[in-house]
């Protein structure tokens, strides 16, 4: 009899799951915030540009760091990688993929393509939670 | 030694993951000319043999491996990333690999648990 278990450790706790819900939906929420706010910010710098040899070394630079940016702001509890590659349109096959060895359950990516007339960009992030 | 030992076991090793990508492209494209129709296979294939055996190496990390191939036509390609990480213990490196048609450009960046 001393032994029996009151069973509160094993019934479902719909308040622990209503806050993991909510979580998941804040992390949607944050992708596509963050999904809107890199699009906007490869628009304004080379928006209405054409490939420029000089200048996209520039450019690449500018999108990565100001995505990054961006990203910290949000104040969450994660590491950031973020990729960015241009490239000018040329009738040249590309290809990009990439294979992520992490916790499913924490970690996570999303990618953004973007063209216009003379380049395709292609940004990745990359979202590794913060283990301490 | 029994702390340079274990500093060692635990370290992201830059020529020995550079040795890993660039057999695993070897073997998977080779000196294969570009074909519109085999490169979905190629990329797959590059990035998930890359991360097999990344983490068979054992080591305390998370990875994340990330492989462009490119037709050789004459078009610019710039890539970049920036990372916001712990400086101290992650890494990442870049492997550029080439034959006759194509490029294929492989970053891994390695994540300390």
């Amino acid at each position: 009899m001393e032994e029996y278990n009151s069973g509160e450790e094993v019934s479902f706790n719909a308040d622990e799951a209503s806050v993991s819900v909510k979580e998941m939906l804040d992390c949607v929420v944050f992708l596509a915030d963050w999904l809107v706010s890199v699009s906007q910010c490869i628009e304004g710098i080379i928006g209405g540009l054409d490939y420029n040899q000089n200048k996209v070394n520039q450019w690449t630079a500018s999108i990565v760091e100001h995505s990054l940016t961006q990203l910290v702001k949000q104040g969450r509890p994660f590491k950031f990688i973020v990729n960015c590659a241009i490239m000018q349109k040329s009738g040249a096959g590309l290809h990009t993929a990439n294979s992520c060895y992490w916790d499913t359950a924490t970690d996570g990516s999303c990618t953004v393509r973007w063209e216009n007339r003379t380049m395709y960009c292609v940004v990745s992030v990359f979202a590794v939670a913060l283990t301490c | 030694m029994d702390e340079f030992q274990l500093s060692e076991e635990t370290a992201f090793v830059v020529d020995d993951i550079t040795t890993i990508i660039k057999d695993t492209v070897q073997t998977t494209i080779g000196s294969s000319a570009y074909q519109q129709n085999r490169i979905n296979q190629w990329t797959s294939s590059v990035v998930e043999t890359s991360l097999n055996q990344l983490s068979k190496l054992g080591k305390p990390f998370k990875y994340i491996v990330t492989c462009i191939i490119l037709q050789k036509n004459g078009a610019g390609l710039h890539t970049a990333s920036s990372c916001f990480w712990d400086n101290t213990m992650d890494r990442s490196c870049t492997v550029r690999w080439e034959n006759k048609t194509t490029y294929c450009i492989v970053c891994v960046f390695g994540l300390a648990v």
